[in-house]
């Protein structure tokens, strides 16, 4: 026999899987410290290949520069000033990042927490 | 408005009926109005501006999603700087890499407004970006702005630079390179028009999410008149040249493309028709699901489960 208000809450709980869903459920399968971590891993990793390709620019730019003072430049002082930039950039993403994500995981867990609702009150439904 | 509202519903319930393809032409048009728009300002390498190509081009967007524009876009922008000087594709490529890595990251959905930003800069209406973004978006749209801004202004320059010379040795690439670079980052007018658009999606934002009656209609009006008052007061502080008659029109021109956006798009919830497959014990089920045609407006905007 059809039951009318399980079909509508099944459908409705198959369209939110469709589409938010589709992104917000498996970010409430994480733990918030793995989800977190994990992704500011990720943005550590892409400021660094950024930074990576900032500091090749700037080095073609001033090659010539560079050539001609290639004995005389202090090659210590140069370093430790990018790794001084390089930290200060990491630093202000991995808390941008860190604010970002724990905003979006917590949003997946309550956008997640009705579907969840939806499912208890399906399994409740075959219950009775 | 009786009228207006009607035409309103009948394309909201056309929509609800045929999403999938609507959506798909959209993409289309969409697609193709980019590429002409790069080929027209960038056009340097001949094979690239056939029309077959880009029709071609355009229908494959129709079946991929909507951030594969950005990705095609980027590509053949790159490739006609490629047939005109290595060097600046060379600048553009890496610009893109970097926007990729320290911005599409965080917020891949907002992509399409870095693709439409160029495109309104190019259809001299810049100034209805910042609006319909602070409608559309969030606060973080002001920084999608702002790339699309540092985008446009780029391959621009970097197009009109004159650096197509024969790159002979190290010392001549890397002079040219610095000019480049150096003409980029001291743009004056670049860095005037990023904040005044950064700034004015933020107001557009605040205003239209504020408890206040006609918060939208308040948020477009105040949206244009601060950024005209921006760039304005800005030019004359940053001693930038300004053409006042572009900056009137173009806020003029962007007010009605706004307040339309707001009628069809922003003031609607296109809920679609959705053919959903699951099954239990017992039964498949095949269903699809038609949207009640409601006319309560964009207080629906907040959606329960599923609406």
């Amino acid at each position: 026999m059809l039951d009318k208000d399980k079909i509508i809450l099944m459908t409705r709980m198959a369209s939110y899987e469709a589409t938010e869903g589709k992104k917000m459920i498996p970010i409430a399968g994480y733990f918030r410290s793995d989800y977190v971590g994990f992704n500011i891993i990720k943005s550590a990793v892409s400021v660094t290949l950024a930074f990576i390709v900032i500091v090749s620019v700037y080095l073609v730019c001033n090659a010539d520069k560079f050539i001609s003072e290639f004995y005389e430049a202090n090659f210590m002082d140069v370093v430790s000033r990018f790794i001084n930039i390089y930290g200060f950039v990491l630093i202000i993403y991995i808390l941008v990042s860190y604010i970002v994500y724990s905003f979006k995981y917590t949003a997946a867990r309550k956008s997640v927490r009705i579907y969840q609702k939806a499912l208890k009150k399906l399994i409740s439904m075959y219950g009775r | 408005m009786d009228n207006l509202i009607s035409i309103r519903d009948r394309i909201k319930e056309v929509y609800s009926g045929y999403a999938t393809y609507i959506d798909a032409f959209f993409r289309f048009v969409l697609a193709l109005i980019v590429y002409v728009m790069v080929n027209n300002s960038v056009g340097h390498m001949e094979a690239l501006k056939s029309p077959v190509l880009i029709t071609l081009l355009a229908l494959l967007n129709a079946v991929l999603p909507a951030n594969a524009i950005i990705i095609f876009a980027a590509i053949l922008t790159v490739l006609h700087l490629y047939a005109y000087s290595l060097l600046c594709a060379g600048v553009v490529v890496v610009l893109f890499v970097l926007l990729f890595l320290l911005y599409f990251r965080f917020s891949p959905k907002d992509s399409l407004t870095v693709v439409l930003t160029p495109l309104a800069f190019a259809m001299h209406v810049p100034y209805a970006v910042p609006i319909c973004a602070g409608l559309s978006g969030s606060p973080y749209s002001c920084v999608s702005v702002a790339c699309g801004a540092v985008a446009y202004y780029v391959v621009n320059y970097v197009n009109m630079s004159g650096a197509d010379i024969e790159i002979e040795d190290v010392e001549m690439v890397a002079s040219t390179l610095r000019n480049l670079i150096n003409g980029i980052i001291g743009n004056k007018n670049m860095h005037l028009v990023i904040y005044a658009f950064m700034a004015t999606t933020l107001v557009v934002y605040v205003i239209r999410r504020s408890k206040i009656n006609y918060s939208w209609i308040i948020a477009i009006f105040s949206g244009a008149v601060f950024d005209l008052l921006f760039i304005l007061v800005g030019s004359a502080v940053m001693h930038t040249s300004v053409s006042v008659l572009a900056l009137f029109t173009g806020t003029l021109f962007a007010l009605p493309i706004a307040l339309i956006l707001m009628f069809f798009v922003f003031m609607v919830d296109y809920s679609r028709t959705e053919y959903l497959q699951f099954e239990d014990e017992e039964y498949y089920y095949y269903v699809k699901a038609v949207p009640k045609i409601s006319s309560g407006g964009f207080e629906q905007e907040e959606r329960n489960f599923r609406r």
